[in-house]
């Protein structure tokens, strides 16, 4: 067991904590300010989530075209090619140092620093007409790993119908083809691009999530999808999104020497209904993910599976001044795991666990130039001594994935493509515990996070 | 107004005749001149409504304004003559491949949309407001706003509908004219002494009709 918790550990450690989405090439596309689609990157306004939910492919540049003899548009791109950069370095510093990870007794480095963090290269914007893409390659400076990101490459079809001009109402449906649950959604309340938007690739993190989820164990980068999304007048939004395992690197075709791997596919779902009025925005949702996965790690991927049931409710609410901006995001997440594979195989001590995530952030900034947010966050389920198994800093001393606690942050802008970010996560709990969580002595607060980030996208 | 009207004056336009009276007459236009149009008018319709009643105070509402003064600030965004904070953010790039013929066709067609309906607000900033609209403040030399905008503020030619226009929007307008991050040459003179109660107290009065 101790061989899953180190590698969802390193899992976590490979760009899975933190999101990156403040994509310059979309300004160039648009010749639009970034205040058009975010209210501070990457969190998106309406208008952004009209941008993103029509394709990526709004755009004001003059544009290389070709037709063919019936005069049907073969060709539509931009005459500048939709790339950015974006680069992330960081500084992180624990409660308590960390291990040393080979000798026994030792501590690591009091604090780290990442030059970089992350440094990504974007594809993102226009592709062909109604096509457009969100392509991610990023360096991961902890891991020295260079490999795709977060992608979404999407197809979109406007309609305008009823009334006497035909445009009394709005529909658009699109296909999205993408490699991490809700990285396809609109609203900040999904995991992808939900909050905190940066955190601290090194510090520990909770030894697990739900599927759907961001974290440890979570599906982003480990899955390949398609799917397909309406949205009517400006209201109402459905979308299914069937996954397979796609995981980068490793044995291929995928064998035992994987883990977590999707067996057949995973139906990811998602409604929400968005009211505006005035400068405000109001978003409630639900959203899904249906999984049966074989462990792997040493096991064939045949026989039974474990089977994962996430069901999710969000809410979002934006209000958006010309001075000040104030969000609002709310999201539970509820498991239902059935560990027929785990069991047989000896990863687990229980046929079924249960899994809660509960994430609330509150963010507050003046002029886009200064703010801040404060978040409270909880996992809790039941106790499984083979799944949370006792372990150095990464594991429970007494089986409990039981985490809770909060993130202070505070923003400084000084344009609105870089952000200077001071993060405070303490812990009230850490895997199930506040002190000798792990069984080796270590406290919850021992990983209390200080982060400091400097976010540059151009 | 009927989108064939719209789009027998927006290929009027291309044409260098724009006339109403040639409407009933350009009805053929081409199914991708029409797509086009329609589809330039839904982006317009992200922010400010595809009727021209946007739903933030931070976009206007286009409905029953003036087609001249669509034109007008159109031309001024793609030109980059008119700079405040949000002509830069937003219209800059979303006027900058717009065709002569395209804003003309865009022009007559939010100008021919309902106006939006008049809202409440404070009786005193009501009363205050009208004041200031109807007689101006002679005491600071501010001449009445209707003398240019119309007595029901419905506009005239290059001189802006105001009536039912959002009230933080008016008042931003005031504000970036005023600082003269928007060039206006009229104006800059007109509400060089208002105040800002006095901008809130007329703002109010011209969204509420």
């Amino acid at each position: 067991m101790k061989y899953i918790l180190v590698l969802v550990f390193l899992a976590s450690c490979l760009g899975l904590a933190s999101p990156t989405g403040a994509v310059p090439s979309f300004a160039r596309q648009t010749g639009m300010a970034c205040a058009a689609c975010h209210t501070v990157f990457p969190e998106l306004t309406p208008f952004g989530r009209e941008f993103k939910l029509h394709g990526y492919v709004l755009d004001n540049i003059k544009q290389i075209t070709g037709i063919d003899t019936s005069a049907r548009q073969t060709l539509a791109i931009n005459s500048l090619p939709p790339i950015s950069m974006n680069v992330e370095i960081s500084y992180s510093h624990t409660g308590a140092p960390l291990p040393d990870s080979t000798i026994k007794g030792a501590l690591a480095k009091d604090g780290d620093l990442l030059f970089p963090d992350q440094v990504s290269l974007f594809y993102a914007g226009k592709i062909a007409d109604g096509l457009g893409a969100f392509i991610q390659l990023t360096y991961d400076g902890s891991a020295d790993h260079f490999g795709l990101d977060n992608t979404d490459i999407r197809y979109a079809h406007h309609w305008s119908f009823g009334g006497p001009n035909g445009n009394n109402h709005d529909l658009i449906i699109g296909i999205t083809l993408n490699n991490n649950p809700t990285v396809q959604d609109v609203w900040n309340t999904t995991p992808a691009w939900g909050h905190p938007y940066a955190s601290s690739s090194t510090a520990p993190s909770p030894v697990t999530s739900a599927k759907v989820d961001s974290g440890a164990g979570g599906f982003g980068q480990t899955v390949g999808g398609l799917g397909v999304y309406a949205w009517l007048d400006d209201h109402v939004y459905v979308e299914i999104t069937n996954y397979d395992a796609s995981i980068p690197g490793g044995a291929h075709p995928l064998d035992s020497t994987q883990a977590d791997v999707v067996n057949g596919l995973a139906p990811y779902w998602r409604v929400a209904y968005e009211q505006r009025w005035d400068r405000n925005s109001l978003e409630v949702g639900a959203f899904g993910l249906d999984a049966s996965t074989h462990p792997g790690a040493g096991t064939p991927l045949r026989g039974p599976t474990d089977k994962y049931k996430d069901v999710a409710a969000d809410v979002q609410y934006q209000f958006i001044g010309e001075d000040h901006f104030v969000t609002f995001l709310g999201t539970y997440i509820h498991e239902s795991q059935t560990l027929d594979a785990s069991i047989l195989d000896g990863f687990a001590a229980n046929d079924r666990n249960k899994l809660n995530t509960f994430k609330a952030s509150g963010e507050y900034y003046y002029e886009r130039l200064v703010g801040g947010s404060a978040s409270y966050f909880g996992t809790s389920g039941g106790s499984d001594v083979q799944l949370y198994a006792a372990a150095p800093v990464v594991g429970s001393a007494n089986g409990s994935p039981n985490s809770r606690g909060y993130i202070l942050e505070a923003d400084y802008l000084p344009w609105l493509n870089a952000k200077l970010q001071a993060q405070y996560i303490g812990y009230q709990r850490f895997n199930g515990g506040a002190t000798n969580y792990d069984g080796s002595g270590r406290t919850a607060s021992a990983n209390n996070t200080f982060y400091l980030l400097v976010w540059v996208a151009y | 107004m009927k989108l064939h009207h719209v789009f027998a004056l927006f290929i009027g336009g291309a044409l260098g005749a724009i006339a109403a009276a040639h409407a009933a007459d350009v009805t053929d236009a081409t199914p991708s001149q029409i797509a086009a149009l329609q589809q330039t008018i839904a982006t317009c319709g992200t922010c400010h409504g595809v009727h021209g009643r946007s739903v933030s105070p931070t976009f206007p509402n286009l409905a029953a304004q003036t087609p001249a003064y669509i034109e007008a600030q159109l031309h001024a965004f793609k030109n980059q003559t008119r700079a405040d904070p949000d002509a830069q953010a937003y219209m800059w790039g979303m006027a900058s491949q717009l065709s002569d013929a395209t804003i003309s066709g865009l022009a007559v067609y939010f100008s021919g949309q309902s106006a939006p309906p008049g809202s409440g607000g404070n009786a005193t900033l009501l009363a205050q407001g009208k004041q200031i609209f109807a007689e101006g403040v002679p005491d600071r030399q501010i001449p009445a706003c209707a003398s240019c905008h119309g007595a029901q503020a419905q506009g005239n030619g290059p001189f802006p509908r105001l009536a039912g226009q959002h009230t933080a929007y008016l008042i931003r307008q005031l504000l970036v004219i005023q600082s003269a991050l928007r060039t206006a040459p009229v104006m800059h003179g007109v509400i060089k002494e208002l105040s800002r109660s006095q901008m809130e107290a007329v703002a109010t009065y011209l969204e509420s009709i």
